[in-house]
């Protein structure tokens, strides 16, 4: 079978599955009693085994395979996670990136076998029930009842039943109906599952009523399911009869069946997360802790329950960017529309009505399209965790990742693009940043260094800030680098403030590392940090206290494509700001005006802000006369302020973001370009560039 | 055999008028031509840059040919003309020139190549060709419009 044209899928899922590995089994290692997580890792690599499979990839296979019967052990309980474990998982999620990536490339796995990898699984499947701690091995004896109880051959008694679920059962027995349990297996070579489901259902439902099924009918119906699937059904009928029925269905290989007595239900043995309290309980000396733990993933199953699956629809870029560029026409034509009705003498009030009507769709119409285009940053920081973990220990130092605004949204191309800058300001931290344990105990820290992840929409951009609570950086060494690689002359270092030296950093090849590692030290790093953020039409600013820590925060806009504006006048030439900087706009007298180091200044409401005269930055002429009041719009970048000195102002408005193409070197300030509504180019100015 | 397939080699140019001179513009490389019209001034770049203009929606800068070529600079006309081209790189380039004239195919066999002597002005040209009694000097576009 010509599988290629769903390698593209298989890619996209198989980076989703795991990561979605990743998370669980971190979690894992927090938490492993949960088994919640233990049954989304194991669903994960079920997936991944399936999809593997069916794309005949059978070294990914055989591996996921066989990570798939650990966690069906420990699903079972016959074994327990324990860190080596957790660790040759995580090195197995690592040969399945790799695996995955060789097939990016070549649409071929690659011939490594990872035989070691697989040996160290069927080896935990082995030792891994005999060398469990006491603890567990009291665990297990105190579940052992419950098993025994719950589990038999099949599994449709997993089956979970809330409470009136179980009374409309025992009312139906009560009524003289037949409660049965069917475990339903279709053939291994069946290819459409979920079909074949969804026809055993039918033919039960011919026979009598469905009550509760597992996997639930929304997973089977996305084949979520291995080769079995039960169900649990209220009939009037004999068991052999549904049996028959369920049997009719080609391709099913089996469908066992059990009658549920009402004694049964009372008793509540289908309730597993109970039994097993309760089981720990009788077995009365039981390991407090233990219970305890128990008791604890029995609250969080009560809380948590099933994880909600974030159902995506998978569009292409270039569909979106169709879509984007219609808008961005009809934009254009809405406001040729306003120009062309402030033109016209005689006020025509349905012509006006009609233009508000076409701008209220069209900034609608905007909206959604950006929301389509807008994608947490969760998929990109959701690695993050993971690399911490594996950095801690491949650096020996203790540290912890705290990370809050998951959720924050930005545009898909910057999202994309925005990983791996901040993977390198991680590892900055995490390598030159944070101390060894031992220096931060003397140094009266806590041993454990933190770092922060931070995201949060502030106006028109979105801040992401990484901090850690380590050494800061050194300036004295910064500048000693700088001298000693000439980057500096040590003449110039004497007048160097500290930020400037602090932003020598970001020159390509400039490291203060002291070792190179295979982390960071390279002295490539936070010059590719620098130009891609810049390339995103982001910044990237140091704040550092020795001995405190450091904080990078990298500004990003929110869009690349439509923003609102304020229109204004410099010697007759139109340009754009962007309206998301803009803070207030002044009268200023020009007596008002001070001067500080013979740059000029205005006092506001106790701020000191410097003015920037537009017409001179833009080599051009003021149409003002010098006595007259200023214009003056007060622009923010972060917690810093300028005031542009302008001629005139025209107005709000929503413009369509055009690039100026890749001929011309134009300077910083001009961050693109517009059309107006008469046809006429206006330029974009960059608030955040002149400050 | 080797008359026939030398002679059927032939490229066509846009014969544009600047000066005295006539420059010729390898047609694969021409998007649009359109009238002079009203450009956007971009501060703080090139000197040889006009600005920027609306072609149907995009935004193309414009090139003064006269001036990035050291010609004398002229008032625009109605004949003046503004040249789109299209190169991989930079993308759309509109070129301003005095006055398009015509198009001509010239046999590759009948272009001579220029040496490059210290007149600079040749650095911009790929070659000359005979058009009847007319030369017509041939723009090496990727030199024109680079840097």
């Amino acid at each position: 079978m010509d599988v290629s044209q769903y390698l593209e899928i298989f890619l996209d899922e198989t980076r989703e599955h795991l990561q979605n590995l990743n998370t669980e089994i971190l979690n894992l290692e927090q938490n492993p009693e949960n088994m919640d997580t233990v049954n989304e890792i194991f669903r994960a690599a079920h997936s991944l085994k399936g999809m593997a499979g069916t794309m005949g990839f059978k070294r990914m296979q055989n591996l996921t395979h066989d990570m798939e019967n650990v966690f069906s052990e420990v699903r079972n309980g016959a074994i327990s996670i324990k860190p080596n474990m957790v660790d040759i998982l995580f090195q197995c999620l690592d040969a399945l990136e790799e695996y995955t990536a060789n097939i990016q490339e070549t649409a071929d796995e690659g011939t490594n076998e990872n035989e070691g990898l697989i040996k160290l699984l069927q080896d935990c499947l082995k030792t891994g029930g005999n060398s469990a701690p006491e603890v567990v091995v009291a665990k297990a004896e105190a579940e052992a009842p419950a098993e025994e109880a719950v589990k038999s051959s099949s599994n449709w008694d997993n089956i979970k039943l809330n409470g009136s679920e179980k009374t409309v059962l025992a009312k139906a027995i009560r009524q003289g109906k037949n409660v049965y349990g069917f475990t339903v297996r279709v053939q291994e070579t069946c290819i459409l599952k979920a079909a074949r489901a969804f026809l055993v259902f039918k033919a039960v439902e011919e026979q009598g009523e469905i009550l509760i099924s597992n996997p639930s009918a929304q997973d089977i119906e996305d084949e979520r399911f291995d080769l079995e699937f039960s169900v649990i059904v209220i009939t009037e009928k004999a068991m052999s009869d549904v049996s028959k029925a369920i049997l009719n269905v080609s391709e099913i290989a089996s469908a066992e069946g059990k009658q549920f007595a009402l004694d049964e239900l009372q008793d509540g043995a289908v309730e597993v997360a109970e039994e097993k309290a309760v089981e720990q309980e009788t077995a009365g000396t039981a390991v407090v802790a233990a219970s305890q733990e128990v008791a604890k993933t029995t609250e969080k199953k009560a809380t948590a329950g099933k994880p909600v699956v974030n159902r995506t629809v998978r569009v292409d870029i270039e569909k979106l960017d169709v879509l984007m560029n219609l808008v961005s026409e009809l934009i254009i034509a809405k406001n040729s529309l306003v120009s062309a009705s402030s033109q016209g003498s005689e006020n025509n009030i349905t012509f006006n009505e009609q233009i508000e009507y076409l701008e209220s769709v069209t900034t609608n119409l905007h909206e959604s399209v950006m929301k389509v285009r807008m994608v947490p940053i969760e998929s990109v920081v959701n690695k993050f965790p993971r690399m911490i973990r594996d950095l801690s220990k491949k650096l020996n130092k203790k540290m912890e990742l705290y990370m809050s605004g998951e959720e924050t949204e930005l545009d898909r191309t910057v999202v994309d693009e925005i990983g791996d800058p901040l993977m390198h300001l991680l590892r900055n931290s995490a390598d030159h940043g944070l101390e060894s344990a031992e220096v931060r105990k003397e140094r009266g820290k806590p041993e454990v260094g933190s770092i922060f992840l931070d995201a949060y929409q502030d106006g028109n951009n979105v801040v992401i800030e990484v901090k850690d609570d380590g050494n800061g950086i050194d300036v004295e060494a910064v500048k000693r680098k700088a001298i000693e690689r000439g980057t500096i002359t040590a003449e110039q270092g004497e007048n160097m403030s500290d930020k400037e030296i602090i932003d020598l950093l970001f020159l390509p090849s400039f490291s203060t590392a002291k070792q190179v590692s295979d982390v960071s030290g390279r002295g490539v790093g936070l010059d590719v940090v620098k130009s891609k953020i810049e390339a995103l039409s982001g910044e990237v600013e140091v704040k550092s206290k020795l001995g405190v820590g450091s904080t990078w925060t990298i500004r990003l806009p929110l869009t690349l494509a439509i923003i609102q504006s304020l229109m204004v006048v410099v010697g007759g030439e139109k340009y754009a700001i962007s309206l998301g900087s803009v803070t207030t706009i002044e009268d200023i007298d020009p007596k008002d005006i001070k001067l500080v180091q013979s740059k000029e200044v205005i006092h506001l409401r106790g701020n000191v802000i410097p003015l920037i005269r537009l017409d001179k930055v833009l080599d051009t002429v003021s149409t003002r006369k010098e006595d007259e009041n200023l214009i003056v719009a007060i622009v923010k970048k972060g917690d810093k302020f300028a005031g542009l000195v302008i001629d005139e102002l025209m107005g709000q408005q929503e413009i369509v973001i055009k690039s100026l193409g890749k001929f011309m070197k134009q300077s910083k300030i001009i961050s693109g370009a517009t059309i107006l509504g008469d046809g006429e180019v206006a330029l974009i100015l960059d608030a955040n560039a002149l400050i | 055999m080797e008359e026939l397939r030398t002679t059927s080699e032939s490229i066509q140019f846009i014969v544009t008028q600047m000066g005295d001179e006539q420059y010729g513009i390898d047609i694969k490389y021409v998007d649009n031509i359109v009238r002079m019209q009203r450009t956007t001034r971009v501060p703080k770049v090139a000197p040889y840059i006009r600005g920027v203009i609306n072609l149907r929606g995009e935004v193309i800068p414009i090139m003064n040919l006269r001036k990035k070529m050291e010609l004398p600079e002229v008032e625009d006309t109605n004949s003046t003309r503004i040249i789109i081209v299209k190169l991989e790189q930079q993308g759309l380039v509109g070129l301003i020139v005095d006055e398009v004239k015509e198009v001509v195919t010239l046999d590759v066999d009948r272009i001579e190549k220029v040496s490059y002597d210290k007149d600079e002005k040749n650095m911009f040209l790929m070659g000359v060709g005979k058009n009847g009694d007319a030369l017509i000097s041939l723009l090496d576009l990727n030199a024109v419009v680079s840097e």
